[in-house]
């Protein structure tokens, strides 16, 4: 029991220092790319305090720390106190709660602690491991989180913040049916609902999950992008109309803990995406499979998983500066009437494969991780090919029709 | 290492709720105690004085919306069961040998190649087991149950395509 708890305290402490400085620091680098991308400087003054090092301005998340600790505390006249308290707390502790099931490398050789504690397996770099239920947790906290947006936009009793809130509940909600979509096939070929099995399995068959779902991919990297409210989602905040959405009415440390939750659910949808449909710790010819490691191949996987999750949230950041925000029809027929049969389309395609493909391929004599990429390709086009042809064409910036009563001229609804 | 799984959960939720609580504790101890007035505690709106309390009724899409959402929420949450346990078991499997043994008298035999690997790996068992305990019962009647998960896909997009007519997700 012992070794036990102290193993879980030692990756809990790894976990909740390794984010916290990965938030602020990738806030630097966000301001950083930012910069780059818009052909400009970036934050580049801030060094050690009282000198004149620079340090290429690495003291600037130190700096922002320190500000929001220094903020003036007062709770605004109008609020409810006890949810605009808890708001952000739900945000915050939801935030890091899902790292409890998402592995940050593989496994550790289990010769880490004196033979007489009786460790014998190796150590699974996960917080809690051999939780069953894992994908399903991370949908749970997701799910959770949405409370901190709703409540602080509600207990705020302000109109920018409860647009704010309302707007970004919608959102969040309507896109965790294609983000669970997505991930039922992955689940399919897989089995198993944790990660590390998930992982495992695209280590095996050497098949990324991306490769062989490339829609299942899209679909949940699309919702994983409005999940994490980043832009092209970025209406709960859209700064030039709704101030800073649900939070307007937050400051200091208040405000500090919305956004740190917010960035590690970007931080946690990168960890996502590359676990389960690019492989995690998996690259050809450097990792192996299975639990038996050596220390050098260790840290390899974890490596090789981090520059992976590092390179996502790249994506993201580059992301950013490239799209324009969605205008909110768009945003909500995108989730629905898009992602949601993508997804449907997807779950019911890996489904077959799984139930006849792989004899099939057997049979024709065809190696089923090339044949399951090529149909899932296949699949892939003709389903982007048929939403194309439905959607409105570039010109046409009206809202979508979706039925006969909407088919009027744009304007005559006013009159009604 | 299997049967305290919850523990290190909860050890990370006491951990975070704790950090959250430090974290207003210390904005709390170095906060600068200075005259709010009153202009400053009032909700921001640009400048403007409030009309009314926010709290009144807002656009009924988003009640819809949230309904919409439950019911096919639910109905995707039925279907992980289903995904977890309709993994066939084939040359990619974790799986001890008894297992491959035991579901190879009702499937054929030809997809179930071990691929050499055939020990129990780690911490990855726990999980096998229990998919393998309804495999077992699912071998015998795989196509009903597959057929079965199908007629359910459909439905679901039935309902989705009777929502898209009558309107829901139209958003104006």
């Amino acid at each position: 029991m012992l070794p036990i708890v102290l193993v879980a305290l030692i990756k809990v402490g790894l976990v909740i220092g390794g984010l916290m400085t990965a938030a602020a620091y990738l806030v630097l680098g966000e301001r950083w790319i930012a910069a780059w991308i818009q052909d400009r400087k970036g934050p580049n003054r801030v060094g050690i305090p009282l000198t004149k090092i620079r340090l290429f301005g690495l003291g600037q998340p130190l700096a922002d720390g320190v500000k929001f600790l220094f903020k003036a505390e007062y709770t605004p006249a109008h609020v409810d106190k006890g949810l605009y308290f808890f708001a952000p707390m739900t945000i915050f502790i939801t935030a890091i709660a899902v790292f409890a099931v998402i592995p940050f490398g593989s496994f550790l050789p289990s010769d880490i602690f004196p033979a007489s504690w009786g460790v014998h397996e190796p150590i699974n770099l996960v917080i809690a491991p051999g939780v069953d239920v894992g994908m399903i947790f991370v949908f749970a906290m997701g799910s959770i989180a949405v409370y901190g947006v709703v409540l602080g936009g509600w207990a705020s009793n302000s109109k920018y913040s409860f647009l704010g809130g309302l707007r970004s509940s919608a959102q969040l909600i309507g896109y965790e049916l294609p983000l669970g979509l997505g991930i039922l096939g992955v689940v399919l070929s897989s089995g198993s609902l944790r990660l590390d099995a998930i992982m495992e399995h695209q280590a095996q068959t050497g098949a990324w999950n991306a490769f062989v779902q490339p829609l299942g991919m899209i679909v949940f990297c699309v919702a994983s992008f409005a999940e994490a409210s980043r832009l092209p989602f970025d209406l709960p905040e859209a700064e030039q109309e709704l101030i800073g959405g649900y939070h307007t009415e937050y400051f200091g440390i208040k405000l500090m803990m919305y956004l740190v939750g917010e960035y590690l659910h970007m931080v946690a949808a990168a960890f996502l995406i590359v676990m389960l449909f690019f492989g995690g710790w998996h690259f050809w010819g450097l990792t192996g499979s299975g639990n038996i490691v050596t220390w050098g191949e260790a840290i390899l996987r974890i490596v090789v998983l981090n520059v992976k999750v590092l390179g996502m949230v790249f994506f993201f950041m580059v992301a950013r500066w490239s799209w324009a925000r969605f205008r909110y029809d768009q945003l909500m027929s995108l989730a629905w009437l898009v992602m949601l049969p993508m997804g449907m389309v997807n779950l019911a395609y890996v489904a077959i494969w799984e139930e006849y493909g792989g004899d099939w391929a057997r049979s024709a004599g065809f190696s089923p991780q090339i044949a399951m990429t090529l149909c899932g390709w296949a699949v892939f086009s003709v389903t982007w090919y048929v939403a194309t042809k439905m959607s409105p064409s570039q010109g046409d910036n009206r809202p979508r029709r979706q039925s006969r009563e909407s088919n009027i001229r744009p304007g005559f609804e006013a009159e009604k | 290492m299997e049967t305290v799984n919850a523990v290190p959960v909860f050890l990370l939720f006491g951990c975070v709720a704790g950090l959250a609580v430090a974290l207003f504790a210390i904005a709390a101890l170095f906060n600068p105690r200075q005259y709010v007035g009153p202009v400053q505690k009032m909700p921001y709106e640009s400048g403007m004085d409030p009309i009314h309390d926010t709290r009144r009724r807002f656009d009924v899409r988003f009640h819809l919306i949230a309904i919409a959402f439950l019911v096919f929420d639910v109905e995707v949450l039925f279907l992980y069961p289903w995904a977890v346990a309709a993994k066939r078991p084939d040359v990619t499997a974790v799986a001890p040998v008894g297992q491959v043994l035991s579901l190879s008298n009702s499937t054929q035999t030809g997809s179930l190649r071990n691929d050499g690997n055939s020990t129990p790996v780690g911490s990855l068992r726990n999980d096998y087991d229990i998919s393998a305990a309804v495999q077992d019962s699912l071998a015998s009647d795989r196509h009903i149950v597959f057929g079965g998960a199908m007629v359910f896909i459909v439905l679901l997009a039935l309902g989705f395509v009777y929502d898209w007519r009558k309107g829901v997700f139209q958003w104006r």
